[in-house]
């Protein structure tokens, strides 16, 4: 059975619901976590979930670290754990369990009338918000294009000279590698958690006998979530290195 | 594909959002008192030496002082050994002197006693024979018994 997402459309503008729901809920899990966490924070006497996020700090630190020097990657800082919160967030908040309503053809949402093909649909309201293209897109959006300011405004000459590197010709290529970035960056989160999601549909079409499967399946995605939140954080890092960083011997 | 294309945008606001929000409230205060403590580490870290460097020191200073006030009571005691030594003789010494001093003066005492004696049984003598002188005239008496009475004073007088 086919599963759709709640449409709307305001003034020809498509509205996933949805997608807005969960991106709006898991920003908010996330400023609560972290807010809860730094609340009676102290210096002398650390509370467990201050030393949780301090953890994450050290751990996008130590991304950071690898990718490139500390220092001149030290104003990434916030942009890698806002990033690795939200996407591990999201990225699991999909998993749990999964809201789905049967609706008619003219149904309504707060006024809005939900947009269906058919005259009855299920409609799924709970997904991860990185299992949808567009949300995934965005987050790259954000670290490509901040990538390319970053390599124009703090390192210029390098930054365009790398573009007809090793020689002029090879100019179309590095273009095709600047934009294979972004496409693999958005694709692989996208495509890593949207299948997960499918496949968890798939077993719950198993019935009673996918119970096993299914287990094993969330704790795979979770590992999953986990891992490519990380890498997503990486590769920005890695990029973000690429662009910013003078390389000896050029 | 289905792209649902204002997702896209309501992510880009959401997440400018979001970041907004956890630098301001969250990470801002957190990064702030991590940054206290490494500066609070890094002080307890010099206090810890200085008191250290301070106890090296003092234990230095310790035991120089544990061993002036040895070398002190040592010096003490052979001061005192030494008095005490040079008092003992003292002490004989005047001790030996005070019992010669007595003796000559004893001996002198002595001396001069017998000599006193010695004139005083003079004096008498001398007395005497004049009493005896007188008491013979006295009596009147004969060469004999004159005779018996000098023997006998004589006698007298030897035996004083």
């Amino acid at each position: 059975m086919d599963h759709i997402f709640p449409e709307v459309h305001l003034g020809g503008i498509r509205f996933d619901l949805a997608a807005i729901f969960m991106i709006v809920l898991t920003s908010i899990i996330v400023f609560v976590m972290a807010k809860l966490a730094v609340r009676g924070a102290s210096v002398t006497n650390p509370t467990k979930m201050q030393n949780f996020l301090e953890w994450v700090i050290e751990f996008v630190q130590n991304i950071i670290g690898t990718t490139m020097d500390l220092k001149k990657g030290r104003p990434y800082l916030m942009l890698g754990i806002s990033m690795i919160m939200y996407l591990f967030v999201a990225n699991l908040l999909g998993l749990p369990f999964g809201i789905i309503t049967e609706a008619h053809h003219g149904a309504t949402f707060l006024g809005m009338e939900l947009h269906m093909e058919g005259e009855e649909a299920h409609i799924a309201w709970w997904k991860s918000p990185t299992a949808d293209v567009a949300v995934a897109g965005a987050l790259m959006a954000i670290v490509i294009v901040l990538t390319h300011i970053e390599g124009l405004r703090r390192n210029r000459k390098h930054y365009l000279k790398h573009y007809i590197e090793p020689y002029a010709a090879f100019f179309p290529l590095n273009v095709i590698k600047e934009i294979a970035k972004p496409l693999s960056l958005s694709l692989r989160l996208y495509g890593n958690i949207f299948a997960g999601e499918v496949m968890i549909g798939v077993i719950m079409g198993m019935g009673w006998f996918g119970i096993p499967a299914l287990i094993v399946w969330q704790g795979f995605s979770i590992f999953v979530g986990a891992i490519q939140s990380f890498v997503f954080v990486m590769l920005t890092m890695v990029y973000m290195s690429q662009a910013i960083v003078h390389e000896e011997g050029h | 594909m289905d792209i649902v294309w204002s997702n896209f945008f309501i992510q880009l606001v959401a997440f400018g959002i979001l970041y907004w929000l956890l630098s301001r409230y969250a990470f801002g205060p957190l990064f702030s008192i991590m940054e206290q403590r490494k500066q609070f580490v890094k002080e307890q870290l010099e206090s810890a030496e200085n008191s250290r460097k301070q106890a090296e020191a003092q234990y230095e200073e310790q035991k120089q002082s544990l061993q002036q006030a040895r070398k002190d009571a040592y010096d003490i005691i052979e001061q005192a050994k030494q008095t005490s030594t040079k008092q003992a003789d003292e002490i004989v010494n005047t001790a030996k002197s005070e019992a010669t001093r007595l003796k000559d003066e004893a001996v002198k005492d002595i001396e001069s006693e017998k000599n006193k004696a010695i004139s005083a049984l003079r004096s008498q003598v001398s007395g005497m024979s004049v009493m005896i002188a007188s008491k013979i005239i006295e009596k009147q008496i004969d060469d004999k018994s004159q005779e018996q009475l000098v023997d006998q004073y004589l006698n007298e007088v030897g035996s004083k």
